[in-house]
């Protein structure tokens, strides 16, 4: 029976067996900040259409942004745009062979999670003080 | 779609290049300009040292995400269901970089 023969067949353990690693975390993130980022494209699009659509659109929008829930909004997309870029030099490396052996790959996933976050977090202190304060 | 795995697999390299320094570029401006008023806005993006790049980081950014999501869609979805949700991302991507374009085009010569 083809049903039988199926089930037979050795199975590779399921998602939730494994154990967490920074690089498996790195990976997982660089989805998931890509599919987060689909979001931020619309984002972005809208922002220039109330633009592009007058002053009126524009505050609307500027209003939102500039809400509790706007600025951490745009703080999630401004990581996740910087947490994607900085992956994705990772992966250019290992698209030339490089950084592959499991230590130098732990490092690279650890630097890119910190150096990501501090930089947002930089970015956000300089943009909020050119702004005038929060 | 069959044996296009390398073209999809360069174009992705190619646009993630194309995007690395307009993001960079973006993310820079968009703190500098970030009390910026109404007025403001408008005369920093109609200005062509704005609007030519930020139109090449639509045009990357929206191919780059057309391709990455396709390839979340075809990992996880099997089902008859992945036809169109391809389609949909095609047509969801294509949205994105006309409306944004547009904006930019409106901005830069109507504005």
């Amino acid at each position: 029976m083809a049903e039988g023969a199926q089930s037979a067949r050795p199975l590779s353990p399921h998602l939730q067996i494994w154990g967490w690693t920074v690089t498996m975390a790195a990976s997982i993130f660089h989805r998931a900040t890509g599919v987060a980022l689909y979001a931020g494209a619309a984002l972005l699009a809208s922002w220039l259409f109330a633009a592009a659509s007058g002053p009126e659109a524009f505050a609307f929008v500027s209003d939102i942004l500039a809400s509790p829930i706007g600025i951490f909004a745009l703080f999630g997309f401004t990581w996740a745009l910087l947490f994607h870029m900085m992956n994705g030099l990772r992966h250019f490396l290992w698209d030339r062979g490089l950084g592959l052996a499991p230590k130098t790959a732990t490092r690279t996933a650890w630097l890119v999670f910190i150096a990501s976050l501090s930089l947002t977090a930089v970015i956000f202190w300089v943009g909020l003080n050119m702004r005038g304060g929060a | 779609m069959a044996n296009k795995g390398t073209s999809t697999f360069i174009i992705q390299r190619l646009s993630a290049m194309a995007v690395l320094p307009l993001v960079i570029w973006f993310l820079i401006s968009l703190v500098f300009h970030a009390g910026d008023s109404y007025e403001e806005t408008v005369s920093w993006l109609s200005n062509p040292a704005a609007a030519i790049p930020l139109g090449l980081l639509v045009i990357a950014g929206a191919i780059h995400m057309r391709i990455g999501i396709m390839e979340v869609i075809e990992d996880y979805i099997h089902s008859g269901l992945k036809t169109v949700l391809l389609a949909l991302n095609w047509l969801f991507a294509l949205t994105v970089a006309a409306t944004a374009l547009w904006s930019i085009y409106q901005l830069a010569f109507a504005g």
